[in-house]
């Protein structure tokens, strides 16, 4: 697939390679027994991450949209309350982490808009979570999610960086900046 | 760690200081003010901060409790004299009202601002 | 209107007399209801993480007490309308997921351009899982990863990626369309009579 060739299909099609990727993530990360449900480790936010660099801000976009439909047709969570963390986690983080990266590339490595990212998801689960689960109580969760969040996020963000520089895929597409 | 950037380490140290703002939150638990009505031999737990209705029976009938704005009455009761009702709001902890003839009794506790000037507003 | 499509508008239909619903045993036999439906056709019921759905809901709420003290453990109230209340959220929430498996089940086609781009991203999906499992040498992770990658999106060029439609079961269309009127009959008909108070609220 010749990538820098502007042809409007082909960019659409690789949207979906990523979306894919996150569906593919999000499956294995559904599959990893947890002791805790609510604590999440985000494998599905790497293609995220991953695809600051290579796609433009409507396609980025699309590429978050696809996520959590995907996510939520796939774990039948579509139509639940479930999905709206999704959303609202997903809306936060890619937001964040767009204007991160757009704004303060030379400052911020993946591993910072790792982090970025997983804050502002987490803590707008968090809230959500405050007024349509909990209740006040959700506070008390807060601290460990956040540190959970905190810490895998540093992981994801290293793992990234890593991937963005080894990866002979990634290294072929390279178009420059966004 | 390969090219660590100044940015990472800012947006550590502010995720951070979120994380330690947010163990604040443990510290508000215990001592809620909340509001314990014994009736019927048993007893009912309310929040002060929830605005409720709750109605208990009692020998001569009814008789119910509003929770308003972090104050509690008695709303309506089935005795002859009403003086529970006359009795008013109470707030504080400490306070309490009581319907004798129904064998209702309302009483705040828990942590609250300390009012001035006396514990009882139960006026006769 | 396809089978698949049914029953997703019967779900959305009936989403309101769910979240709506104000009987606390309405909600338990709604609930009932819809993994009943989800579980027959296909989807399973896994009690454990359900459980502890519950059981973390209900906790929550307990922090804030509501009526009947039952006991406490140390200085610790149980009130039995903070239990009610919590167990009633978490009910709705079991009954909202089930009712989403259900509806996802016959795999619905979503209309346009976002129909087509989400089908392309399961086709790459399936396309991603079967080459995954299939290379071998999986260390280094990396290098793994370009392998599955350049694989997937080299062979796009050929094939246009549009998965083969499930052929349509329109025989099925009329038996369909009657079932899922009858449990939006049972599930609106529950949420009234939650309304009226002919079920008990606690």
């Amino acid at each position: 697939m010749t990538y820098p060739s502007k042809s409007r299909q082909v960019r659409i099609e690789f949207v979906a390679l990523l979306a894919a990727c996150a569906l593919f993530l999000s499956t294995v990360e559904y599959l990893i027994p947890k002791p805790v449900p609510f604590m999440r480790i985000g494998l599905a936010n790497l293609p995220l991450i991953i695809g600051l660099g290579l796609l433009k801000e409507k396609e980025y976009m699309l590429l978050a949209l696809l996520k959590v439909l995907g996510q939520g047709l796939v774990t039948g969570t579509i139509f639940s309350y479930i999905v709206l963390f999704s959303i609202a986690g997903t809306i936060a983080s890619t937001t964040l982490m767009y204007i991160v990266y757009r704004f303060f590339n030379r400052w911020v490595s993946l591993i910072g808009v790792s982090i970025a990212g997983a804050m502002a998801s987490n803590i707008a689960q968090l809230l959500l979570s405050r007024y349509l689960l909990f209740g006040a109580a959700a506070r008390l969760i807060a601290p460990p999610f956040l540190v959970v969040g905190l810490i895998s996020s540093i992981l994801l963000g290293i793992f990234a960086q890593q991937f963005v520089q080894k990866s002979q895929w990634y290294n072929s597409l390279q178009e420059g900046p966004l | 760690m390969k090219r660590i950037r100044l940015g990472d380490i800012i947006i550590f140290l502010l995720s951070l200081v979120i994380i330690v703002a947010s163990l604040g939150s443990y510290g508000s638990l215990s001592g809620k003010p909340e509001v314990r009505v014994q009736a019927e031999g048993r007893e009912w737990i309310y929040d002060l901060s929830v605005d409720t209705i709750a109605s208990f029976q009692g020998p001569v009938g009814a008789t119910s409790i509003e929770i308003q704005d972090g104050k509690v009455h008695v709303l309506d009761s089935d005795c002859r004299n009403k003086v529970c009702i006359a009795a008013g709001w109470i707030s504080a902890s400490g306070q309490w009202i009581i319907c004798l003839p129904n064998n209702v009794f309302i009483r705040i506790e828990g942590t609250t601002q300390p009012k001035p000037g006396g514990v009882d507003d139960i006026s006769f | 209107m396809k089978v698949a499509n049914i029953r997703l508008v019967m779900g959305l239909v009936a989403l309101p007399a769910i979240l709506l619903q104000k009987s606390f045993i309405g909600i338990i036999i709604q609930a009932t209801y819809v993994i009943l439906l989800a579980t027959s056709h296909g989807r399973r019921f896994k009690i454990i993480p359900n459980l502890i759905l519950l059981f973390s809901v209900s906790s929550a709420h307990l922090l804030q007490p509501h009526g009947l003290h039952l006991f406490s453990i140390g200085r610790f109230p149980i009130t039995a309308g903070a239990l009610t209340l919590g167990a009633h959220k978490a009910c709705t929430l079991i009954a909202l997921l089930y009712l989403s498996h259900y509806m996802v089940t016959a795999r619905p086609q979503f209309p346009g351009k976002l129909g087509k781009l989400i089908s392309m991203q399961f086709y790459y999906f399936e396309r991603i899982t079967t080459t995954w499992q299939t290379i071998t040498p999986k260390r280094p992770v990396i290098k793994a990863i370009d392998q599955v990658l350049l694989n997937v999106s080299g062979s796009s060029l050929e094939s246009p990626p549009h998965p083969s439609k499930q052929a349509a079961r329109e025989d099925h269309l009329v038996k369909d369309l009657i079932s899922n009127g009858v449990h939006l009959v049972i599930l609106w008909g529950l949420f009234l009579l939650g309304s009226l108070a002919i079920l008990p609220v606690i």
